[in-house]
């Protein structure tokens, strides 16, 4: 899992071949740290096609903004350069898995 | 050394008792924060710092037991009940013992409720994925571990059926928690998750019983965000203020209200059954007579 800044969110994210999950926190964020393991999780199961970064909007606002980040947690999905979707808020693992699957696939 | 008690040393689990019982003696024993200023839960007093990895790897315990302890702990609350469960933990754990089954066993227990089973009943396609994640974990027990494509298969199975139950709250909360339990006991989350699903059930159910509503939630945040507006009964505080404003203004709800408190305090008891039930599961855990294959 890598973080991303305002300085290297276009390469990391936008022009990743992968498609990306990009985690909107901040530190004083306490849903966001408890949906840190899922996100651990999560980056083992799909590590084959897709990446998992994380953005702290504290230290990037110029980010949140871009992207109008209203709430955090905020997992958002881009693909090709394009987001294609988003969810808000505390999420269950199982939840978060269909979201993903809905949208990324994990090839079984 | 992979989820063996202690990573068979009996050193380790001297260590850890030594930690708590000095946070113990030295009151900084919390529930809350996990490891700030000398103050430590159940996680920060044995590793010294909030995490939970660590404890998993220092001390053997499956890290989905461990992601889920503070949640447990913090069900007995502040004080004694929650220092002796840990100490209860601890104590009770065989140097050695293999915790590999301890949370598909628990997780079976959990799926296997004759509450919750009451409720998957009323809906064939819940029942039928609850019957198939059981199976999972179950063959996990056996050593026969399930791969990924069956786990997908059931959960995403097991997703579409709760999305199906629209009709009755409680059958759809005992769906969400089938789906929770569709992973493989060594995921992080799924006991974490699974209890959490098994806690929203527990009050849903328990303000049900006393016909306590969101509206009349809502009505209560009102009265007390009118008070805090216009300084009514400022000469109180916190709760005793609550009541005060309720009483003056909506005796009914007042009442409504206490007996809410009432059956909070109660809330957390599956937390806790699950709690000592993990316990009695892990003193009974196999002692592996040779040396564990699954070395790190």
């Amino acid at each position: 899992m890598r973080n991303a800044t305002e300085e290297d969110f276009d390469d990391i994210v936008m022009k990743n071949a992968k498609p990306v999950l990009v985690d909107f926190w901040a530190p004083w964020c306490a849903p966001c740290k408890a949906l840190a393991p899922t996100l651990d999780d999560l980056a083992e199961e799909y590590a084959d096609v897709m990446e998992i970064v994380k953005v702290d909007i504290e230290a990037n606002p110029g980010l949140a903004t871009r992207f109008g980040v209203r709430g955090i947690p905020l997992l958002m999905i881009v693909r090709d350069g394009a987001e294609q979707a988003r969810t808000v808020g505390t999420i269950s693992r199982s939840r978060l898995d269909a979201f993903v699957e809905g949208n990324v696939g994990a090839d079984g | 050394m992979t989820d063996i008690a202690f990573l068979g040393d009996p050193a380790i689990k001297a260590q850890a008792l030594s930690r708590l019982r000095s946070h113990i003696a030295a009151e900084t024993f919390v529930i809350f924060p996990a490891w700030e200023d000398g103050k430590a839960n159940v996680i920060g007093a044995l590793v010294e710092a909030d995490d939970k990895q660590a404890f998993a790897s220092q001390y053997g315990y499956p890290i989905a037991f461990v992601t889920a302890l503070e949640g447990i702990v913090n069900a007995f609350r502040f004080g004694p009940s929650s220092e002796g469960f840990v100490k209860a933990l601890l104590e009770r754990t065989p140097v050695g013992a293999d915790l590999s089954r301890i949370v598909p066993h628990v997780l079976i227990a959990l799926l296997e409720r004759p509450d919750i089973v009451a409720l998957t009943g009323q809906n064939t396609e819940v029942e039928r994925w609850r019957l198939a994640i059981v199976a999972l974990h179950q063959r996990t027990i056996n050593g026969d571990e399930p791969d990924r494509k069956e786990w997908k298969a059931a959960r995403m199975a097991s997703i579409s059926a709760s999305d199906a139950v629209v009709d009755n709250t409680a059958s759809h909360m005992a769906s969400l928690i089938v789906e929770a339990a569709a992973w493989p006991a060594t995921m992080r989350t799924v006991l974490h998750d699974t209890l959490g699903a098994c806690g929203r059930l527990e009050s849903h159910q328990i303000m049900n019983a006393i016909g306590w509503t969101e509206a009349d939630e809502s009505r209560v945040f009102k009265i007390r965000e009118q008070a805090e507006a216009d300084g009514r009964l400022a000469e109180l505080s916190g709760l005793d203020r609550v009541l005060g404003l309720l009483d003056a203004d909506d005796p009914d709800l007042a009442r409504g209200f206490r007996e809410r408190l009432e059956q909070f305090e109660k809330l957390g008891e599956t937390y806790r059954a699950v709690g000592w039930q993990i316990v009695d599961l892990i003193e009974r855990s196999p002692v592996p007579t040779s040396p564990p294959e699954n070395v790190t």
